[in-house]
């Protein structure tokens, strides 16, 4: 099961946090420090795989986010890094060729993406175009809500 | 879709803002916007305002006060409200809030809303921050859920039960009976899904686990549908169809058939077929078989089967990718000590691999490197790795040093090999080894005495060259002071002769005194290796002791009191001085050794740069820690004298000494432990015997003796302790003593110092002599222990 996954910039800035396990607030503050620490800290070249704790910690590196997560020890880390490539195809899909500035001015949709993707930890579906489907879906309903009410989305 | 305008601009604005405090100005206004928002209730705005607030959340800032405009969010019936809500309990909301329990009456309509959209909303954050409660009450509608609706909630459903059995156990038994039955399913996300369920409920319960094994065969064809499956658009991910399933099923399988024959060969052939179709040349590929090589590995398969799937690990070995390299080392690790052989084929790939610039690679490459060192290639593997010792990364080092250590210890093919290779070690990396690597060096020497003379040769070489790394230094030390004369000496025949004369070598170890590189330890050793040397020199004799004699006023109170002690021996006790200072017998690597934190002498001097660990009983500390053994009450043959210090030091009875503090645990031969008396009136002699002594511990024994004409009777002692300590006074081994010295009478007391607090006893003595009743006080206020002597002061 995976326990968190972070996007952050390469100045350290975070743009999507998701938690899997409840942690308080302070101890997510501290794990966000540290991965950031250790994930930017680590040269161009070496291998996406940490230990961190009793973590297997998966990195990788799209343009300017990192996107981090943080695995128990039984899970598999190369599948670990499938799924996230899978997360930003499925980001790029929905924003056509999407960059940090998409996720930070719309981080909610990154987050109702994520939900259609990942749940408790797992993964949920395993067809990209399923989600993708059903993120269109949801956004219609929302959509057809506001334009019954006349009023913008957010 | 319409962007979030508002929301938007917030973040144009905020990411505007030049410094940290604009931006904290900026927030501050768009906060107090928001609570103004929130108090006017339900104007179609609030969700934008939550959005808001979840965005200045991200950045850091504190964002409690829109939790209950969540939940209040998440009852409203309008879709875009309820999607922000319930994004917004999921980021502000857990389980520790009392907010989260307002939301499960919302969550449970939900759960049953006309559109699964709105279902899929409520699933999700129940999955994501369900507390145990909310879990309870919600989870016979996830299981009417899991059997009767379509594949996109039944998915999810799947999923959240997962959840719910992880915090809430004994639910587990509700979801058993349907988790079979989603196998059968078709769409890959409930499949999915129910595997990560059955997976979960069989490795909390074996008996779920026995249940479970039935459906192998399902499985098995399952994968086998997905492995020889033609190109599915949907589901291919670099020609694997699926490697998310495959890996998860792969995963389950391994559970099933751990332990298990009959599991096990049911699913042999599928492996078999997996590990040799599957195309690694992408993540995926890797990913699968990797996945397949662990469960290989981890069920009673065939040996033929293990062979594919070493292999296959070594091909990873090879594999131009880091990652896959990396990978490959970890499952080696965990099959190297059963299959040590397969992997031992691969060990020049992994000693190569030493060599990578990548940290997590070489820590990978250095425990499997440990791992595979054998008698057979114990050389060619501690070349390679005092090689990477040198050159590795400082968070290495330590465990390198430590690694090479033991290996060195359980397969050195000579004594000289393996003191060349620690010394080799402590040159290179003196400053990361363990403390316990001083006195272990120190008593492999005493064994070896056939090499003294090469051995100290060669530290003292090492010395003069560098004197930074402090435990080269203190073995070094000690070995001059140990076996000088036979440095002196000059010949020996495994190194080229180099005359050394006495001053040079008293030069070496007064820089060693007054560097401000050594450590005070390092400088007790010097001290006392200087001691020694006054009988194993001939001409310098006075030199040593005026060092000796300017260390007694030194202000490291250590140094002082050894300084002081040898003047001593100098001064009062020359006669005895050959026999003090002769030389240590070979020392036995078992006696009960006796605790780490003494023996460097730190009690008094807290030193921060080498704390030592207490390990009583542990390795012996082969009073290595000679010159430590000198505030020991390592007695001599010679009568005990109270005050002053005795003159005691590294004797032949040390070791004996050292045995003696464990309350002699073996039985040792002549016997003389000190014993420092503590009060003396009227012919009664009150002496204190320290037994043994750990960090926290002292165990010490009173021992009385009258030397008056009359037996003393009603003899009677009575101690107090600071108040942290406790104290526990066994019985006394009687209550009279005889007269004139015939007898003693012995008291063992035990004292617990957890805290550390500076031990102080005050005793009480009352006895009845010639038909008079005595009483008396008496305070200890320091105990016998090697750094100190007790202090007496008679009240």
């Amino acid at each position: 099961m995976m326990h968190f996954l972070l996007l952050f910039s390469r100045q350290g800035k975070l743009r999507l946090q998701k938690w899997f396990l409840p942690l308080p607030e302070r101890e997510r503050k501290k794990i966000v420090k540290d991965m950031t620490t250790m994930v930017l800290a680590r040269k161009p070249r070496t291998c996406n795989f940490l230990h961190w704790k009793d973590l297997k910690i998966v990195y990788k590196r799209y343009a300017s986010l990192y996107f981090c997560c943080g695995l128990e020890s039984q899970d598999n880390e190369l599948l670990a890094l499938e799924i996230l490539h899978r997360y930003v195809e499925l980001l790029d899909k929905y924003f056509g060729n999407v960059c940090e500035l998409d996720i930070i001015f719309n981080f909610e949709k990154a987050y109702f993406i994520l939900d259609e993707f990942l749940m408790g930890g797992e993964i949920q579906e395993t067809s990209k175009q399923s989600i993708a489907k059903s993120v269109e879906a949801s956004d219609m309903l929302q959509e057809t809500m506001e334009e019954y009410m006349s009023k913008p989305a957010f | 879709m319409t962007p979030s305008v508002r929301l938007q601009e917030m973040i144009r604005v905020i990411r505007s803002a030049r410094t940290q405090g604009e931006e904290r100005g900026i927030i501050q206004r768009e906060c107090a916007d928001i609570r103004a928002q929130f108090r006017q209730g339900d104007n179609g705005e609030r969700s934008h305002s939550l959005a808001k607030l979840l965005y200045v959340h991200m950045l850091g800032y504190p964002a409690h006060f829109g939790q209950m405009e969540c939940v209040r969010l998440i009852a409203s019936p309008r879709y875009s409200e309820k999607r922000i809500g319930y994004l917004g309990a999921m980021m502000l909301l857990d389980e520790k809030q009392d907010a989260s329990l307002l939301i499960t009456n919302s969550i449970k309509n939900d759960l049953s809303h006309s559109s699964q959209y709105v279902q899929s909303l409520a699933l999700c954050t129940l999955a994501c921050m369900g507390s145990a409660e909310m879990c309870r009450d919600l989870a016979p509608e996830i299981e009417r859920l899991l059997r009767a609706s379509n594949s996109y909630i039944k998915k999810k459903a799947t999923l959240c039960a997962v959840h719910i059995i992880r915090k809430v156990p004994e639910l587990a038994e509700l979801f058993t009976p349907t988790a079979r039955s989603l196998l059968s399913e078709k769409n890959h996300g409930v499949l999915h899904g129910a595997v990560v369920l059955i997976t979960e409920l069989c490795e909390r319960n074996p008996d779920t686990l026995n249940q479970f094994r039935k459906a192998v065969p399902e499985l098995v064809q399952i994968m086998k549908g997905l492995v020889t499956s033609s190109y599915s658009p949907e589901h291919n991910v670099a020609g694997i169809s699926d490697p998310f399933l495959q890996v998860r099923i792969l995963r389950l399988l391994r559970i099933l058939g751990h332990n298990n024959e009959t599991a096990s060969d049911a699913m042999n052939d599928l492996l078999a077929q997996v590990a040799t179709n599957t195309d690694s040349s992408k993540t995926a590929g890797s990913a699968v078989l990797y996945e397949t090589v662990l469960t290989i590995m981890d069920i009673n398969s065939e040996s033929g089967l293990r062979v594919l799937a070493v292999n296959i690990l070594g091909r990873f070995l090879l594999n131009n990718d880091r990652n896959i390299r990396y990978i490959s080392m970890t499952s080696l690790q965990k099959i190297v000590q059963t299959d040590h052989n397969a992997v031992q084929r691969h060990r020049g790939t992994i000693v190569d691999c030493l060599k990578d610039q990548d940290t997590s690679v070489k820590r990978r490459a250095l425990e499997l490197s440990l791992a595979l060192v054998s008698a057979v290639n114990i050389r060619s593997m501690m070349k390679e790795l005092l090689i990477f010792l040198s050159t590795c990364p400082p968070e290495l080092r330590s465990q390198t040093a430590s690694g090479i250590f033991n290996a060195a210890e359980r397969y050195s093919p000579s004594k000289r090999w393996h003191i060349d290779t620690i010394l080799h070690v402590l040159t290179t990396a003196g400053g990361d080894v363990r403390d316990e690597t001083v006195p272990n060096l120190i008593q492999l020497i005493t064994t070896a005495s056939e090499l003294h003379c090469y051995t100290v040769h060669k530290l003292y070489r090492a010395l003069v060259k560098d004197i930074s790394q402090q435990s080269l230094v203190q073995v070094a030390c000690w070995c001059i002071g140990e076996y000088g004369d036979l440095l002196l000496k000059g010949e020996c025949e495994e190194i080229e002769p180099v005359q050394v004369t006495e001053d040079d070598v008293l030069d070496a170890l007064e820089t060693v005194l007054q560097s401000h590189m050594s450590s005070p330890a390092t400088r007790g050793f010097a001290l006392t290796s200087t001691m020694k040397l006054s009988t194993r020199i001939t001409d310098n004799v006075d030199r040593i002791r005026s060092i000796v004699s300017i260390y007694g006023s030194c202000i490291d109170l250590e140094l002082q009191q050894r300084a002081v002690e040898y003047n001593a021996l100098f001064k009062k006790y020359d006669h005895m001085r050959a026999a003090v200072l002769e030389r240590m017998p070979v020392m036995d690597k078992n006696s009960p050794g006796h605790t780490n934190g003494d023996t460097s002498g730190e009690i008094k001097e807290p030193d921060p740069s080498k704390p030592k660990p207490v390990e009583a009983g542990l390795l012996a500390e082969p009073a290595s820690q000679v010159c430590d053994l000198l505030d020991l009450l390592g007695g001599t043959d010679t009568p005990i004298q109270p005050n002053p210090a005795p003159a005691s030091t590294a004797t032949t009875t040390s070791s004996a000494d050292l045995l003696d503090l464990l309350g002699g645990l073996e039985p040792t031969p002549v016997l003389q432990t000190v014993t420092v008396t503590v009060y003396e009136k009227n012919g009664l002699s009150l002496k204190i015997q320290c037994d043994r002594q750990t960090e926290t511990e002292v165990t010490v024994t009173l021992i009385s003796s009258n030397s008056t004409q009359t037996d003393i009777t009603n003899f009677n002692l009575q101690a107090a302790v600071p108040k942290s300590v406790q104290l526990q006074m066994k019985a006394p081994s009687g209550n009279v003593i005889p007269a004139h010295g015939l007898g003693q009478v012995t008291q063992t007391v035990l004292l617990n110092n957890p805290n550390k607090v500076s031990l102080k006893m005050r005793i009480r003595v009352s006895y009845s002599n010639q038909g008079a009743v005595h009483q008396d006080t008496v305070q200890i206020d320091s105990f016998p222990s090697p750094a100190s002597q007790p202090s007496i002061s008679p009240l």
